[in-house]
């Protein structure tokens, strides 16, 4: 069979940690790659600017919330407001004549710092209390944009991002805008396969299982949850300034709310903790659960007559992304990532089914 | 009691450690000569675990001072003394859920990699080699506690005795000065209990270690230890080599008073 651990040999250590262990799962990955590329001329142009560009920004984002939710194990409920701050630095640095190309950095850095700061507070307290300082973190973090007039332009404000230019390049078509997310995307989905195999990787997740045991081994816990919220700010920073200046081109304050922040975490929960196949596939749920939601309740209308009044309607998707959150802790923690998982392992043994694995 | 000409790997010197006015261990005096298996025991609640507590950080000791190859670590944080050579598994088992065997045992080389944001990154560049050097450190240690078929499993799903062995590993990986072990054969059947005392003996003599050994049971502290230190509540009782403590009076009275099967 075409997919199969043994046969497959590897006659270095390094050829053993390699990225993809099966030959033909690193296929599939470079066939999916160029399908990626090649996107722009195999879909329509309103398919690839509304759904699978903003799947990809979301995707790297919640790659990022994943990072410190599922490798550190710590709750983070202000994600948003990190990625709002990025989105900001990003377009007022671009608007006051910075190369979008170096905003985009700097809205990392500008991230990072703040989510830094806070969560060297934060992780003064663990689990819920945090979890709630975290919250408590948004909330700041969004009333001074909205009242910052120097940051948002006021509360109703919105700010014109200026157009995408990279290395001098004008981008402009929608192929253009397309390739900066997907390459922003490929890049944080190559880190965190490399965090997987890394030393920094194994001591997150030391932490996120056994802190006390992990100290005893000389990681400081501390410092590698600290580290986990500095990455995943960055990453977070990023992809506000890439959401804001290839999809969204305006920034307002209503963009990053609190509860983008839980659509946010829903993403990483429902896609599974620590899993990056999972993250791909949970964003991709969230992300058409409005529509899922709108199309399905819209069906039941007519079919029964209900009256559901717009404001019901519209606090549907809400209902749908905690039942779904609440769903996957129920019943499978780990998430759509697990269930591919599983797949796999199936279609490993396939079809000596009664082989372990 | 002091092993005089031999160089001491650990000393403590009137180490007390209360909690809330509870004094779970006072007045030990006590040093460890390189190179040997010194063993601790005492009816359960008698303070070895908190003694081991004390030596490795996490609960320091309320007076008292502790010398590691003669440099003062009383007070110091864990991850420190983790870094200064010391490597200790716990009474309840503390791997790591949802890795394999091989990330539990590569953790045990945290003290010697660099961790960093950008060498995950850069991985091909800047963390591929020290990775593989790592890894070879680690394949020695899998070979020496004979863990190769469990290498790629997960550690859940794997049985108590094998997990005990795993925990050593990792401890042995961060090639420690002193290794501190509390009750390793716990839970273990015969056998299993033979193969871990041959471990220790062979981790001591080819992989030059000190060992710490909390053991209950009398049969291996007599078989593998070169001296011992018996605890009743708190408090040191008897010193010596193993066959002097065992017969001690008040060791044999601690024991048939205590909670404990008399030895
Ligand atoms: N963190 C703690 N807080 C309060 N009391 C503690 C703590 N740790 C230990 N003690 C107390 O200190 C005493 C010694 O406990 P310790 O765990 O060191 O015994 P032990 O010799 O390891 O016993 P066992 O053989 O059961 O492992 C006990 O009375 C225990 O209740
Ligand atoms: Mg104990």
């Amino acid at each position: 069979m075409f997919y199969r651990l043994s046969g497959v040999r590897h006659f270095s250590y390094t050829g053993d940690r390699s990225l993809y262990r099966i030959p033909f799962e690193r296929n599939a990955a470079l066939a999916l790659l160029a399908a990626a590329i090649l996107a722009p001329w195999i879909i329509g142009e309103l398919t690839l600017t509304s759904l699978v560009q903003p799947w990809l920004i979301w995707t790297s984002a919640a790659l990022g919330l994943n990072l410190v939710v599922g490798w550190a194990g710590q709750l983070h409920l202000g994600y948003a407001a990190v990625m709002g701050v990025g989105a900001y630095a990003g377009t007022h640095a671009a608007r006051s004549g910075v190369p979008w190309e170096i905003a985009i950095v700097l809205a990392g850095f500008a991230s990072m710092v703040i989510g830094s700061v806070f969560s060297i507070a934060a992780l003064r307290v663990k689990g819920l209390y945090l979890a709630l300082t975290t919250l408590a973190m948004q909330f700041v973090i969004d009333w001074s944009i909205v009242h910052l007039s120097v940051v948002s332009g006021g509360a109703l404000a919105s700010l014109r991002a200026p157009d995408m230019s990279l290395l001098g390049f004008e981008i402009n078509g929608t192929a253009g805008l397309y390739y900066v997310a997907l390459a922003w995307c490929v890049l944080v989905t190559i880190f965190m396969m490399n965090l997987r195999r890394s030393a920094l990787g194994r001591a997150l997740m030391a932490v996120r299982e056994k802190d006390y045991a992990a100290e005893i081994i000389g990681v400081r816990s501390f410092v590698f949850k600290l580290v986990a919220f500095a990455a995943s700010s960055f990453i977070a920073g990023v992809s506000g300034a890439v959401l804001i200046a290839t999809y969204y081109h305006i920034v307002t304050p209503d963009q990053f709310s609190t509860q983008v922040s839980i659509q946010v975490l829903a993403m990483v929960i429902v896609g599974g903790l620590g899993s990056i196949i999972g993250t791909y596939l949970g964003t991709a749920l969230i992300l058409i659960m409005p529509g899922l939601v709108a199309a399905l309740f819209h069906g039941a209308t007519e079919l029964f007559d209900l009256r559901i009044g717009v404001e019901t309607l519209a606090h549907l998707p809400n209902a749908a992304y905690g039942a779904l959150i609440m769903g996957c802790l129920l019943w499978e923690p780990l998430g759509l990532g697990r269930l591919y998982h599983n797949m796999r392992s199936y279609l490993i043994a396939w079809p000596f089914g009664y082989l372990k694995k | 009691m002091e092993a005089d000409g031999e160089e001491i790997a650990l000393r403590c010197t009137g180490i007390e450690r209360r909690f809330h006015g509870v004094v779970a261990v006072t007045g030990i005096d006590v040093a460890i000569a390189k190179g040997e298996i010194f063993g601790l025991v005492g009816p359960n609640g008698s303070g070895k675990t908190t003694l081991v507590n004390a030596i490795t950080g996490f609960f320091p000791p309320s007076s008292g001072e502790i010398r590691l190859n003669e440099k003062v670590t009383t007070g110091l944080a864990p991850y420190r003394i983790a870094s200064l050579g010391v490597a200790r598994t716990f009474q309840n088992l503390a791997l790591f859920n949802g890795l394999t065997v091989l990330d539990n045992i590569l953790l045990g080389r945290h003290i010697h990699m660099r961790p960093s944001v950008w060498r995950t990154a850069l991985y091909w560049w800047a963390a591929q080699a020290e990775e593989a050097a790592n890894r070879e450190k680690v394949e020695e240690i899998i070979e020496f506690m004979q863990l190769e078929s469990v290498r790629d499993e997960l550690v859940d799903d794997i049985p108590i005795g094998v997990k005990k062995r795993i925990e050593l590993a990792r401890a042995l990986a961060s090639e420690p000065s002193l290794l501190i072990l509390d009750e390793p054969m716990a839970g273990m059947n015969q056998e299993e209990t033979e193969y871990m005392a041959r471990f220790i003996l062979d981790a001591r003599d080819e992989r030059d270690v000190t060992v710490l050994l909390i053991e209950h049971q009398m049969d291996v502290i007599t078989g593998i230890c070169d001296r011992v230190l018996a605890l009743n509540y708190g408090e040191m009782i008897a010193t010596g080599t193993p066959s002097e403590v065992v017969s001690d009076p008040r060791v044999v009275e601690a024991y048939i008073g205590g909670s404990r099967e008399p030895v």
